[in-house]
């Protein structure tokens, strides 16, 4: 075991679960998120030696995200965007289950399947700042950084992606009050 | 069409703005409807995101994947890596014994690494005590290390400290605020069994270490590789929250659990 591979390990496999988790919110598909980022793992292994004080996590996640654009346009020709599975019964490891009662577990169960579908139907530009703000707790700077793009265009994107989920979430949800909350 | 300042109320909610900017916007939200309404939604949307989104895990396959192809990619020239590395981890469930072979050593590197790490990479970071603090959270994250008593009742976890570790912290549920408890767990730290209570925020573990202070001044909170340190003192002891969540989500646990000491000691 070299000196860089553990450095490696205890600096970057810790926002393992992030890079997954930002895969998915990309791909959809978990065998794909799976690729992506053993793929960015290699590549931010093989860049490790230029990482040199900066953020690690928006570092890998960047690169997630560049491993997604190369995959993506290299399956252009499949043409299609999977939505989430009705029943990811084959990854259950993937969902951490809260279950307090059942009742409660069922309603969380159906808006969280909503909520997966109307966060599918985004841009996926908007998407990605969306989820890396409130699901990743990332900053600005952070979200800039990981996306390429400047503060401005982060904040707009946060606010029409929030704005949009927000009106179609109503939508869905209009005669079903028990959702609205 | 939008108040011209939402962008700045949008900002606010999310914490990017300084003190005196947050005053101006509070006064501005106060006689502006659609701003009061864009505060309100936004706050909406998080909630139901952060309750709902299903919160994925890398599985132990990839990790183990990841790890075998890190060892290969350590090894072997880098021309013919690539056909390997994106093979991904379907392949080894195929082949059912080397995949265990495969995964028993990805297992055995990763501890080596670890301990590697431990020796190697965090005693150069500086102030001995944030490394500590530092590799501990780590360590808690790596598969079953996390709580030695899974509890969501402070009933539970308080007296379960009393008998394995030296010291007795505030411990409450605080799921109405978005910080469950999980559970408790014992570390050594600062030459001390301390505890550590353990709360999960979204998609975020938080560890809030406590350890008998000796009057020596703490750090200042510093954030290091992702992760934030926010260090307080409460009665007679030392604590130190660790998280990669927001720095603010962190400070609002710290908030409530600064309160609840206060509260308890009859301040």
């Amino acid at each position: 075991m070299d000196e860089k591979r553990a450095r490696f390990e205890a600096e970057v496999l810790p926002h393992l679960d992030a890079a997954y988790r930002f895969a998915r919110w990309l791909t959809h598909a978990p065998a794909d998120a799976d690729d992506i980022v053993q793929e960015a793992v290699l590549r931010a292994f093989r860049g490790f030696d230029a990482l040199r004080g900066s953020d690690v996590k928006a570092w890998l996640l960047a690169i997630v995200r560049n491993c997604h654009s190369t995959a993506f346009r290299q399956r252009q020709r499949r043409a299609f965007v999977p939505l989430p599975e009705e029943n990811d019964a084959q990854y259950g490891y993937a969902m951490r289950s809260n279950i307090p009662d059942p009742q409660d577990e069922s309603i969380r169960r159906d808006e969280r399947r909503t909520l997966e579908k109307l966060i599918a139907a985004l841009p996926e530009e908007h998407r990605t700042v969306l989820m890396l703000r409130e699901i990743e707790e990332m900053d600005y700077r952070q979200i800039a950084q990981v996306t390429s793009v400047p503060i401005g265009t982060v904040m707009s994107r946060l606010a029409r992606s929030r704005a949009a989920l927000k009106a179609r979430w109503l939508l869905e949800t209009a005669g079903e009050p028990r959702a609205v909350r | 069409m939008r108040c011209a300042e939402s962008l700045r109320v949008q900002a606010y909610f999310d914490g990017e703005v300084d003190a005196v900017s947050a005053v101006e916007i509070e006064r501005h939200a106060e006689h502006c409807g659609e701003c009061r309404t864009l505060l309100k939604d936004l706050e909406q949307v998080r909630a139901a995101l952060r309750r709902s989104a299903a919160y994925a895990h890398a599985s132990p396959a990839l990790r183990t994947s990841i790890s075998r192809a890190l060892d290969q990619d350590g090894a072997a020239p880098v021309q013919d890596m690539r056909e390997r590395d994106i093979r991904g981890p379907a392949a080894p469930t195929r082949r059912i014994r080397p995949f265990w072979l495969g995964a028993l050593a990805g297992v055995g590197a990763s501890a080596v690494a670890v301990a590697c790490a431990f020796l190697l990479v965090l005693p150069r970071l500086g102030n001995p005590l944030i490394d500590e603090l530092a590799s501990a959270h780590v360590r808690s994250l790596m598969p079953a290390h996390l709580i030695d008593v899974v509890s969501t009742d402070r009933h539970t976890v308080k007296p379960w400290f009393a008998g394995h570790t030296d010291v007795s912290p505030v411990v409450a549920d605080f799921e109405p605020q978005g910080f469950r408890l999980m559970g408790g767990r014992a570390d050594y730290l600062d030459r001390q069994r301390s505890a550590v209570v353990v709360y999960q925020h979204g998609a975020h573990v938080i560890n809030v270490f406590s350890w008998a202070g000796d009057g020596r001044g703490l750090p200042a909170d510093v954030s290091r590789n992702g992760y934030h340190f926010v260090f307080w003192k409460s009665g007679n002891l030392d604590y130190c929250a660790v998280s990669d969540t927001a720095r603010d989500e962190l400070l609002s646990l710290v908030r409530l659990l600064q309160d609840l000491g206060a509260r308890d000691r009859g301040e």
